[in-house]
């Protein structure tokens, strides 16, 4: 079911209204933050994925998922 | 070292090295709108090939710049990339270009609180906006206007709309500004 343009517009007023209460600079640094946790978790389902991969595998594994993203996001 | 460590390690390495700079990209719409994700921090800079081996050997080890400056087609700007070694985050350090919104935006920069006892220099609210709508006309890239978006929500009436909508009828990208304007719903 798609969500409706009510809801979608609820949601976005909500996240408004947080980033309006939350100090400017706390969010200056949320990027590389949000990007480390994200990085932090794929490399957590890499690792359930690839059991026997070493770390320096997982890292390898974990830079081709993010030019994959990249190109994704390009592409899009 | 973390993601974050490494674009303030390059602030604090600007800053003493006394080059003019400002944190662009989704660092500043961040800060004016909504939080989001980012893998690389964008800087603009009076930077030359001399003063980027200053900056990568203050940087230290840690960092690897590539010495190769690359152009930039979105921006169509010079970029000298920075790699942060054993962490998936990079430093692109644009060079400050002749195009005059480009220039206004760096001459309009501020100083803004970034931790307890450091500032660092963004753009303001407007030219974060006029840019990422530029963008979003430009190469189409969603995120662009997601960006844009949310910094015109957040900020409400403190956004001065002459000045935006003089650059975007300047720059072509009125159109794109209405559009996302007309899209976020009242608060």
């Amino acid at each position: 079911m798609e969500p409706t343009k009510e809801l979608i517009d609820a949601l976005f007023r909500e996240r408004v209204l947080r980033a309006r209460r939350t100090p400017p600079e706390e969010k200056l640094l949320d990027g590389p933050r949000l990007f480390d946790l994200a990085c932090r978790i794929m490399a957590d389902g890499l690792r359930d994925e690839y059991p026997d991969a070493d770390e320096q595998r997982i890292q390898e594994l974990l830079a081709q998922r993010l030019e994959l993203l990249r190109r994704l996001e390009e592409s899009a | 070292m973390t993601s974050d460590q490494a674009a303030l390690a390059v602030v604090e390495a600007l800053e003493a090295l006394g080059i003019p700079y400002m944190l662009v990209g989704s660092f500043s719409s961040n800060y004016y709108g909504i939080g989001r994700s980012t893998k690389d921090a964008d800087f603009v800079a009076e930077i030359g090939a001399q003063s980027i081996v200053q900056v990568a050997e203050r940087l230290g080890p840690q960092f690897r710049l590539d010495p190769q400056p690359s152009f930039e087609m979105v921006t169509m700007t010079l970029r000298y990339m920075i790699y942060v070694v054993d962490v998936p985050f990079k430093i692109e350090l644009f060079r400050l270009s002749d195009d005059a919104h480009d220039q206004e935006r760096f001459r309009r920069r501020r100083r803004v609180k970034l931790l307890a006892d450091r500032e660092v220099s963004i753009p303001t609210a407007e030219d974060v906006i006029v840019t990422k709508v530029r963008w979003a006309s430009l190469a189409r890239r969603s995120k662009d206007s997601d960006d844009a978006r949310a910094v015109i929500a957040v900020q409400g009436d403190r956004i001065d709309w002459d000045y935006v909508n003089a650059w975007c009828d300047r720059l072509g990208c009125r159109t794109a500004l209405d559009e996302i304007r007309q899209s976020i719903p009242p608060m």
